[in-house]
């Protein structure tokens, strides 16, 4: 019986809602997407700490700005998206190229057995973000740069874009589920990795994550690792290997932000 | 009790069909909620919002499964979205009597689908069907219908339900049999 009254729900009714009370508070303090800053403003965080300045300090020989997104499990998604559509609306055969990549993803991921009802509300709006900020618009790359900032602090959209980029990923894991089977530990099979890791909003995104997200948009990601690791240089690695980048993170242990190189 | 259903089908669906304004009204709610039931409700399932005035209340009428200690009973249940559906799972609730493993003595329904991962409180299986923003008000009430044909006596809602359930099914039933005939309004 010990086990059943453990049951209670509305103890745990309580405890998720306390859960929901400081994801609130995080939230309400920090923007969906922020100002672009300088790098340094990294060394007010780590307190004179000598690891860190120096790895911030080899960071500021590559990188100007830094720009940081909400700690909300969606930082990896809504970075690496702000991040790419940044490069997009500075190069336009690019834009147009994956303008039609976004088109078509619909109709993929409903081969892929993703319900069209419900697909199409998330595919929509991601579609309209994307003409949203077509560098074609009146006004030219500022004026589409600050509607691009605009959108992404809309929750509604933000979150959006967030959604379909998740549900991309998780169409390329099923999609190449043999190769992406090797990555995932544990027991889960490629089936419950992607509707328990990937697909639910608030998830945390892992290697995996980025190497299917990249090659379902054929993008490049370049990610800079500041931890507390040895040495005074900060790692980066490429996603794929060898591609040239365009895309800038940076990852501290649980979170990305976008970096800006010089 | 089929006519009593359709009366019931016509009543939730009237904003549907006769009022231009709701139409409106739904696309500047991105018409998510609202269009996604009416379009092809599953068989012995009705459901829509309570009022023209709050989208985000639904009334729900569910028939017990055929073949099931439930058949034959309308049970009516609220749904409740958050502000940020479809992000995050509705919140179901009965409104009649139920005495079920997976149902709560206050009505709430604690089944999979109405949870994210991780937002765990009966710790369901790996395998078990979560919330994403994917799935929709049709899969619930088609999860809910599952739920009251094939109870989930491992994470037990109502723990005496679920013991009666695995060890004196007979009572059960007849408990089951008693509540189909009070949402019929037939003497029990």
């Amino acid at each position: 019986m010990d086990s059943f009254k453990k049951n209670d729900g509305n103890r745990d009714e309580l405890i998720i809602q306390q859960q929901r009370d400081i994801e609130k508070e995080i939230s309400d303090s920090t923007p969906l997407v922020g100002e672009q800053l300088p790098l340094t403003c990294l060394w007010a965080e780590y307190n004179g700490d000598d690891v860190f300045t120096a790895k911030i300090q080899d960071l500021a020989k590559k990188y100007k700005f830094i720009r940081r997104t909400r700690p909300d499990g969606n930082c990896f998604f809504r970075a690496f998206a702000y991040s790419y559509m940044e490069y997009l609306i500075s190069n336009n055969s690019a834009y147009k190229e994956f303008q039609k990549l976004a088109e078509d993803s619909k109709d993929k991921l409903v081969e892929l057995g993703f319900p069209s009802f419900t697909l199409e509300d998330f595919h929509e709006t991601f579609m309209e973000v994307i003409r949203r900020v077509s560098p074609d618009n009146p006004g030219g790359y500022n004026k589409v740069q600050s509607e691009l900032h605009k959108i992404f602090n809309e929750q509604g959209y933000s979150d959006y874009v967030v959604v379909y980029l998740r549900l991309i990923t998780s169409g390329k894991l099923q999609e190449e589920a043999e190769f992406y089977q090797n990555f995932i530990e544990g027991d889960f099979t490629i089936e419950e990795f992607r509707h328990q890791e990937v697909e639910p909003m608030f998830k945390e995104s892992d290697h995996i994550h980025i190497i299917a997200l990249c090659a379902a948009l054929g993008a490049g990601v370049r990610v800079e690792y500041l931890d507390r690791g040895e040495g005074c240089i900060v790692k980066a690695h490429d996603f794929p290997e060898g591609t040239e980048p365009t895309i800038y993170l940076i990852y501290r242990p649980g979170h990305y932000d976008i970096l800006y190189p010089n | 009790m089929l006519s009593m259903l359709s009366a019931k089908v016509q009543i939730l669906h009237k904003p549907f069909v006769c009022d231009k304004h709701f139409t409106i009204f739904v696309d500047q709610l991105n018409g998510m909620i609202l269009t996604e039931l009416t379009l092809d409700p599953p068989e012995g399932i009705v459901a829509g919002p309570v009022s023209e005035d709050n989208f985000f209340e639904w009334e729900a009428l569910i028939a017990g499964p055929e073949g099931t200690c439930f058949e034959g009973g309308v049970f009516p249940a609220r749904l409740v979205f958050p502000p940020d559906y479809p992000l995050s799972p509705p919140k179901m609730k009965f409104t009649c009597d139920m005495f079920h493993p997976n149902i709560f003595s206050d009505g709430r329904v604690c089944i999979s689908i109405l949870h994210a991962p991780g937002d765990d409180p009966l710790g369901y299986e790996l395998s078990a069907e979560r919330w994403s923003p994917v799935q929709s008000v049709e899969k619930i009430l088609l999860s809910v219908v599952s739920m009251l044909a094939e109870p989930n006596d491992e994470s037990g809602a109502n723990v005496d339900a679920a013991i009666m359930w695995r060890e004196r099914r007979e009572e059960f039933n007849s408990i089951a049999r008693r509540l189909v005939r009070k949402t019929l309004g037939l003497p029990t």
